[in-house]
This record gives structure tokens, sequence and C-alpha cells, in this order.
């Protein structure tokens, strides 16, 4: 079976366009979906055929409408959600950025081509700082609310898009994620957590992000034992099925794929993973009209679709001459095409700005 | 669902207010007119910063049809400290909606900020006495968890808290033994969160908790969690490996060794596979070739040859991943 990639965009076009009622808990992270329908797009190289240049400049318009600053700092909120009719650019002390919308945001910009003229850097900056708690870890708001190891990966994400790591304590925060080691290999989301692949994901891309400092130098940072039991972790979870599951004992879920997946890849071990399997686990959550899901048999949603997509750019398996299954290589520690991680690249930095 | 705060004349004093909206947005949502009218009185609230009863009432309304609407919560919580409403009230209030909507993080983050002020043992007793009801509902809810074990260490009471969790465990354990919450919470409460009272023998507990992930291991000798805590219990104390080659030995072969005439006899360190069981298991025969390696020498070669049978026969989906450990353990020698 091929890999249905028209279905899977046209999935995330209907998104983009909008949602039904039922999934208004989306509305407290809408540029996250937003990023999994963009990132569809992009990893099947179908931004052009699936919006046009008017499209793609009012998406633009919108997520810049949500670059929001205060006394925290700059970055991005969800969506208006709380936002009221005669907003003028002033956001309430309610309408307050989000580390993870921050870190979407600006994928989905640079996804999208924007020159990132209009992004206020310093202020980004200390907004980081803002997040970043007395133990070392961030919380998705300048002013609180969760606290753990996803948090912590966006702001390491978005020092590395900046290249300028000055808004964070580095040092602090990898003592947090050392924390967050578990005894099974894997990392908890916070410090004795149960060992989650999500997380685990979370930690070991940042602990690869985060530039050598005195006192912890990039090759310190995990013990070869460590490193050992972490891998021994993460393949154990390739079930039977073919797919990942995110904990021990619990069933193949297509976006563990991922975040095993990913993980195994940034610690240069995802040759080890059984690659044609878990391509068949992928292609039974395919969903017949378009979309991945979970598990086979469940419905589809852009965040298991775009997930699905990415671990099989990371991790290709040999489909002879089925093109379908041809995807653009993604780079593991940012989770975007190498493309779109080069315009980045190229755009993020204030120095790029400059020359 | 009751009807509109638009034709309330209790709200008729607050201005509603719209949500902002640009022209083209990106994943709009199709809202309900009930859900638009409340999060318009919403807005017009956070507005004139109004803390009241029917400020409860409303965030509560949002709540039920959008748990995961962090600004409610948040409101919600500064409301109910600046009206000074009693904590208990609160956390009673939402026990019934941390239970219809156990997933939400909001619905944890604001049971631990009540918690955090309450600064009550009791009230730390009795909500764990309530996520124990949560938990039958989802035994593997991470948030639950995570919660639980913020409580025993927050409030850190040996007698009227901790005391109580290995048993808990073990009751879950026995409901199911592949519960890898209640293995990690094992680990939490006995390795990684100081001494209990009663364990300041070491080699004691060390005894104990062997003997008990021992004796799950022969009830399902194929059971990751069990051997995962098992590695970890070892590990954690720098207790070598080998000392359980006897046990390990009894799960690595494709009989369950015969009993005999010494039936009776049972070797308590020991405990044979239950009868059943499907032998050998792969964690064992893993087990055992990580005592090979370590041992090193003319036992390599006996671990080189588990991992080739795990790769080619009893593991064939981690084949690559056995194979790199022959590599890696080829090149050490
Ligand atoms: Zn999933």
């Amino acid at each position: 079976m091929s890999l249905s990639r028209k279905g899977h965009a046209s999935h995330s076009r209907r998104c983009l366009i909008g949602l039904p009622f039922s999934q208004v808990d989306i509305d407290s992270s809408r540029i996250a979906l937003a990023f999994y329908c963009l990132g569809t797009l992009d990893i099947l190289n179908s931004i052009e055929d699936q919006s046009s240049e008017l499209d793609r400049e009012t998406w633009r318009e919108w997520l810049w409408e949500q670059h929001i600053s205060g006394v925290y700092g700059t970055g991005f909120r969800p969506s208006p959600y709380v936002t009221p009719e005669d907003y003028k650019g002033e956001p309430s002390e309610y309408d307050l950025p989000h580390l993870v919308m921050t870190y979407t945001a600006l994928l989905c910009l640079a996804i999208l081509r924007d020159d990132f003229s209009q992004l206020d850097r310093p202020g980004i900056l200390r907004f980081l700082g803002a997040c970043q708690r007395e133990d070392g870890s961030f919380s998705a708001l300048p002013n609180g609310g969760e606290s753990d190891l996803r948090m912590l990966y966006c702001a390491f994400a978005i020092s590395d898009f900046l290249d300028d790591w000055s808004g964070i304590d580095v040092d602090a925060a990898i003592a947090y994620i050392q924390r967050c080691y578990s005894y099974e290999g894997g990392y908890g989301q916070t410090p004795s957590g149960e060992a989650l692949g999500g997380t685990s994901y979370c930690a070991i891309a940042s602990l690869q992000l985060a530039p050598d400092t005195p006192s912890s130098p990039r090759a310190g940072r995990l013990s070869g034992a460590q490193r050992l039991r972490t891998i021994r972790w993460l393949v154990q979870n390739q079930t039977a099925e073919g797919g990942f599951c995110g904990r021990t004992c619990k069933l193949a879920d297509a976006c563990y794929c991922f975040w095993c997946g990913a993980a195994l890849s940034i610690l240069g071990a995802g040759d080890l993973v059984d690659k044609r399997a878990l391509a068949d686990f992928l292609e039974k959550c395919q969903f017949k009209y378009g979309g991945l899901s979970k598990a086979p048999g469940e419905r589809p949603d852009p965040y298991h679709t775009y997930l699905s997509l990415a671990i099989l750019a990371i991790l290709p398996s040999d489909h002879g001459d089925d093109e379908s299954w041809k995807l653009p290589r993604l780079n593991a520690l940012w989770n975007a095409t190498e493309e779109t991680a080069a315009w980045a690249r190229e755009h993020i930095p204030a120095k790029a700005r400059a020359s | 669902m009751s009807e509109l705060l638009a034709d309330d004349p209790e709200w008729a004093d607050v201005v509603p207010i719209r949500q902002y909206e640009n022209v083209n947005p990106i994943a709009p949502i199709f809202y309900s007119e009930e859900y638009k009218d409340a999060t318009d009185y919403f807005r017009g609230v956070l507005k004139t910063g109004e803390m009241s009863p029917r400020v409860l009432q409303l965030t509560e309304r949002i709540i039920r049809m959008n748990p995961a609407h962090y600004t409610a919560w948040q409101h919600r919580y500064k409301t109910v400290i600046s009206l000074k409403i009693p904590l208990e009230e609160e956390l009673e209030l939402m026990n019934e909606i941390a239970t219809t909507f156990l997933k939400t993080y909001q619905v944890w983050h604001h049971r631990r900020l009540l918690l955090t002020a309450l600064t009550s043992i009791d009230a730390a007793a009795r909500e764990l006495e309530f996520l124990k009801t949560v938990l039958r509902a989802d035994a593997k809810n991470y948030h639950t968890w995570s919660f639980r074990q913020w409580i025993l260490a927050h409030f850190n009471d040996e007698e009227r808290l901790w005391a109580g969790e290995r048993a808990y465990i073990e009751d879950l354990l026995e409901q199911d033994v592949r519960n890898n919450s209640a293995w990690h919470h094992r680990f939490f409460v006995v390795f990684s969160s100081g001494i209990r009272l009663g364990d300041e023998d070491r080699d004691q507990m060390l005894r104990r908790e062997l003997s008990f992930v021992k004796e799950k291991i022969a009830l399902a000798p194929n059971n990751p969690s069990a051997w995962n805590y098992l590695r970890g219990a070892l590990e954690h104390t720098n207790t070598p490996f080998s000392t359980l080659t006897t046990f390990v030995e009894l799960y690595t072969t494709s009989q369950p060794p015969s009993r005999g005439r010494d039936e009776d006899v049972v070797d308590l360190d020991n405990p044979p596979p239950s009868a059943g069981a499907q032998l050998p298991a792969v964690a064992a025969l893993e087990f055992l070739a990580d005592i090979y390696e370590k041992e090193g020498g003319d036992a390599s070669a006996k671990a080189v040859e588990i991992w080739k049978s795990l790769a080619n026969e009893k593991d064939v989906i981690r084949k690559k991943y056995w194979e790199y450990r022959i590599r890696d353990a080829l090149s050490k020698a």
C-alpha cells in the first residue's frame, strides 16, 4: 500500500480552514495545531498546491497578530481567544504569550517563508527569561502554568533559532533535565516522573541543542551507561505491531513512533529501529479520507498526522519504486524539514538580519 | 445547558465583549451559541476585573465546555482566593470536574494551587484518597500520578502520607501486574524520595524489594515493567546483576525446571515461573547476557550466543539492536 499523500494534505488543509466546536479545547493551543497542519503540508511538499499566495499572506498576518509584548517581554499567544473585540495591539494582563506557541509560531512562519522583519528578538529573550523558574525548568506562561520538560525544550529550540542563549540559565536547565532521568532510562515530564516518550525526546534533543558551557560541556551531559540505558528503553518501546508505545507496557501509538524514533535518531541510534515494521504500523494508521490516527481504526487528527509523517521522513524504509513514501530530510532536533530549518537559520537570528 | 447569559437579568449589568478576530484566521473554531455567550461575558468580566460568586458560576460554565481554557481557571482561582471561599469546599466542588476531565492538565494544576494554599496534612491525606478513586477509572493517568507524587513530596509526612503507599501499590499490581505507573511509583516511594520510616536498614529493604519483584516475575515472566524495576533496584544500590544468576536461569530455559520430589521445598529466594508461563523470557535472556558480558573473558561468547538467538529468533523486531550489542561487546573485548 502507498502513503496517501493527497488525503493527508487535504486533511491538513481542511483543519486550517476551520474546526468543529467539538475541538474547542484546541483554542488555547491553536498555533500548535497550525504547526501540525503546515508541517504536514511542508513534509508533503504541498504548501503551494494546498494554498494560494493570498492564503499564505493572511496566515502570516494572523500569526504576527499573536506576537504580543508586555512587561514579560515578547512572545506568541495561542489565539485571540481571550482578546476583546476592540483590541488595538495592547494585550491585557490575561492575554499572555505561551512558550509552546512561540516555538511553533516561529516554525509556522519559517514554513510560510516569512522574512521575520517583525520579530522582536530582545523581547523574545526577555520572555524566555521570564518563563524560567528557580529550579531551572520553564513554565508555559511568564506568570506560571505547566512547568516541565516540554516547555524547557521549546525554550531551548527558540534560543537555538535565535542563535542566542543569553536569555536563559542553561546550566540550571540542564540540571533540571538530569533530575527527570528515570531508572528505566527514559525521562519523566518532571523530576521523579515516570519515563515517557515525548518528554524523553524533549530531554535528549535539549541536551544536544544547548551549547557547551564551562560547567557543562556537551560531551559530559550523558554518561555512557546512561546513554545505553536510554537507547535500551527507547528500543524496547517498539511493540510487536511495529509502532512505539510511550511508556513500558502500553499500546503502540503513532505519536510515540516520532518521540521515541526521533530521540533514537538524535542519539545516533536510529538504525536500531525496525523501520519496515514501523512503516507498516503507520500505514495502517492512515484514515481512508485522509490523515493518520494514533492507532489503526481510530479517528485521525493533525497531531498524529504530522508526527507520523515526520518520523517516516527521519527513518525512511525501503519501499522499492513506490514514490509515495519519498519524503524530504527532516531536522530531528528542531522538528522541521531541512529546507525550512535552513530558512529559519538564515532569517531568525539577529545577525542574519544585520547582514 | 441552561439558557444564555444574554437573556439572564442577573447579568444585565455586564457588557459582553466579543472575541477579536482577524478576517482570515488559521483554524478558527465554530463556536456554539452557548460558548460564545459565556466567553463574551467572561471577556466583559476580565475587563472590569470582577471577582464575585457569579464569576465562579461563569468560569465553571466555561470550564465544562472547554476544560483547557486556562484563563478561566486562572481567574477562577483568583476569585476563590479573593472571596475567601473555604478551599476545601472548592476542592470538593471540583471533584466531579476532575473525574470527568482527568486528562486535562489544568484540572490538576488548580487542585495543586488549592492544596498549596491550604497547607493542611489532613487535606493532603484526603486528596490521596480522592486520587485513588480517580485512578480506579484510569490506573495509568500521567497527570494523576505526577500530582500524587507531588503531594507526597510537598507535604512529606511519613505517618499520614507515605506510610500507606506501598500497600496501595501492591493492591494495584494485584489487579494489573503490568501497570508500569504503579511500578514507577514504587520506585519513587522506596528508592528516589529519601528513606521511608522502617526502611533505615537498607540491606533489609533491598532484600524485601528483590523478593517482591521476583515473585511478580514468577507470576508473569514476560512483563518488562517488573524486569525494569529489578534492573533499576540493582543499579540504584550498586548490586551486581550476577547475584541473581540462579534466579534468572530459571527463566532462560524453554522448559520450566521440573520440581521432582522436592516439590514441597520452595526456594524463597528463587521462585520458579508459574505453570503455563511462556519461556524462555526475552527479558531473562537479556539479563543473563548482561551478566556474561560483565563477567568478560570466556563468558563473552555466551553473551554473544544469547544476543544472536534474540536477534534471529526470539525478539526479531529488535534484531538491529541485538546485533548492535554484539558489535559493541566485540569492540570492547
Ligand atoms: Zn498519540
